[in-house]
């Protein structure tokens, strides 16, 4: 479904991503995980658009996305919920919900995907009206999860859900996500730091290091690797 | 009986005041809209009211107006010089302003806020001197019959051109915040305007969300002082004047806010009038700076200040 190969960003002097490739197949659940700094949420932004690569290539569903313009991406089905949440502060929960709707395509399932993602989150649904740069931190990780949804995506792009959150509000995240993956077989790409949680739910994970691919395979291979778990999962 | 006729002379500046009020909420709204969605610097927005002006002049008497007749002519003309406007403010969009603002100049020096001070009051001079020599000197006025008709309320005189460019702005200024609330395009400005990363993650285009904000600002700022134009004569440097008047509202009623904007405009109108009851006329742009001193001492947000965010 997403096929990136030897992709490089350069911020100013600065090399974020250095020839990374990337794969990742309809109906997987693809984790990535690195330190800070490693270029993960470059990554995301280069497949987004609201990064210019300096070299490589982006190819979704076939197609060179590279070609596409930033804001006509949403449109071919990928959602990116970002690093911070980033919800619209000044607008309503429900208006932040709809403007995931924004891509005509999506509109016209509007009224459905609210349905799931008030089943998803019932909070959002008490929370309509009020503000979302009001909220906490982990409702508006769910108005940011949710407005992802209602772009009705195939490919979700999550950028570190878990960050700043309550460990019991992390775990209900995580289960969330899986229970999205699972019942609506989406698509998911995840970035984060909680390198444990992040591998134990994926179906094939990559390490990335200061830009680079350290390490690819599935769950199995990565949770049993020595390095990995003195590095990143603290065993 | 001194009292008395303090009195009267009070509900007549009150009145007075909130009829023009009326037509200063609407320009102010005009600016809200463009600084709420882009941060843009811009000190241009007063000559693109005097153009507004100008438009409405040129077509009220045009014979195309003609037709509507002298009482409803004027107001037409203003409401058409908001798309000769939005027009014009597109143009220039695309041609300078979006290249200082916007994504590409936010790591520039100032976030791109120096470059807009120099080219928007450089927009300016070129506006005034250019019409300087379209229009010349002589202050003119927008002539209708209605101004000098007034209805009385008591022994409160209400200017009937006033009344009309009144209604005609609550109006407008009303529409606008529907389209901003409700309209999926408005919808797209304000994300924009919030986060335009995040709205680009949405599907906004954001560089046309600011350029539909900009036109739109532009025009109703117009609209505004085209409506202004049938009780207040002008000539081509009126606008440096009123760019005061349209910062003080919006930043009275709290940077970013719509209607805090348009109340901010009232207020100015509002306190513009009253003050002539006390202090000679010269003095009345200064007593609104006092007032707007007076306010942000008290509420530094502004009247209608955003509710404080959590980040
Ligand atoms: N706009 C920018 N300008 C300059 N350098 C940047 C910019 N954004 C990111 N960088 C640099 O690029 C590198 C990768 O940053 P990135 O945000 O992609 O890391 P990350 O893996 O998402 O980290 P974290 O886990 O902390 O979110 C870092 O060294 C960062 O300092
Ligand atoms: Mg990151």
């Amino acid at each position: 479904m997403l096929r990136i190969r030897e992709l490089s960003v350069h911020y100013g002097g600065l090399c974020a991503l250095d020839k990374v490739s990337i794969d990742v197949e309809a109906g997987q659940f693809v984790a990535i995980v690195g330190p800070n700094g490693a270029g993960k949420t470059t990554l995301f932004k280069a497949i987004s658009g609201t990064v210019g690569p300096s070299g490589g290539t982006i190819e979704y569903k076939g197609r060179d996305l590279l070609a596409v313009p930033p804001h006509q991406r949403p449109a071919l089905g990928i959602a990116h919920v970002p690093e911070h949440r980033q919800v619209f502060p000044s607008m309503t929960v429900l208006e932040n919900l709809q403007m995931g709707a924004y891509a005509p395509a999506a509109a016209a399932q509007w009224k459905r995907s609210l349905e799931l993602i008030y089943e998803l989150f019932p909070i959002l649904a008490e929370r309509g009206t009020q503000l979302a740069g009001t909220l906490s931190g982990g409702q508006q990780q769910m108005v940011a999860i949710g407005r992802g949804l209602a772009n009705v995506p195939e490919l979700l792009m999550l950028d570190e859900p878990s960050m700043g959150l309550a460990p019991a509000v992390v775990d209900m995240i995580f289960d969330r996500i899986q229970q999205i993956h699972k019942e609506r077989e989406l698509t998911i790409l995840l970035v984060e730091q909680r390198a444990a949680e992040a591998l134990e739910s994926c179906d094939l994970g990559y390490v990335l290091e200061t830009g680079r691919v350290a390490m690819v395979g599935d769950n199995q291979q990565l949770l049993n690797d020595k390095r990995l778990q003195q590095s990143y999962l603290g065993l | 009986m001194e009292f008395g006729i303090f009195l009267e002379d009070a509900a007549q500046a009150l009145a007075t005041g909130i009829l023009v009020g009326g037509a200063y909420a609407l320009m102010c709204v005009g600016l809200g809209i463009i600084f709420g969605s882009m941060r843009v610097i811009n000190f241009a927005q007063g000559d693109f009211m005097m153009l507004g002006m100008y438009a409405t002049y040129y077509l009220a008497t045009s014979a195309l107006v003609g037709v509507f007749g002298l009482y409803a002519g004027p107001a037409v003309a203003a409401l058409l010089s908001g798309p000769i406007l939005f027009a014009f403010g597109w143009l220039l969009h695309k041609t300078m302003i979006s290249r200082v603002t916007g994504a590409r100049v936010a790591d520039m020096d100032g976030g791109g806020g120096y470059a807009q001070l120099i080219l928007t009051l450089g927009i300016g001079l070129v506006l005034q001197n250019g019409g300087l020599i379209l229009f010349g000197s002589t202050p003119i006025a927008v002539l209708t019959p209605l101004s000098r008709q007034s209805w009385e309320v008591g022994t409160v005189l209400l200017n009937q051109a006033r009344v009309v460019a009144f209604v005609a702005a609550i109006g407008i200024a009303a529409l606008v915040n529907l389209f901003l609330t409700y309209s999926r395009i408005g919808r797209g400005l304000r994300a924009a305007a919030d986060n335009p990363v995040a709205a680009t993650y949405m599907g906004v285009d954001v560089t046309k969300a600011h350029r539909i904000a900009f036109s739109l600002g532009v025009a109703v700022t117009a609209v505004a002082g085209g409506l202004l134009a049938s009780s207040q004569s002008f000539q081509p440097y009126i606008g440096i004047d009123f760019v005061i008047v349209m910062y003080a509202g919006v930043v009275l009623g709290g940077l970013g806010s719509i209607m805090g904007a348009f109340w901010g405009g009232l207020t100015i109108g509002l306190v513009q009038q009253l003050s002539t009851l006390f202090l000679p006329y010269q003095l009345q742009n200064t007593t609104i700076f006092l007032v707007f001193l007076l306010i942000i001492f008290f509420w530094p947000q502004g009247m209608f200040g955003r509710v404080s965010e959590r980040t």
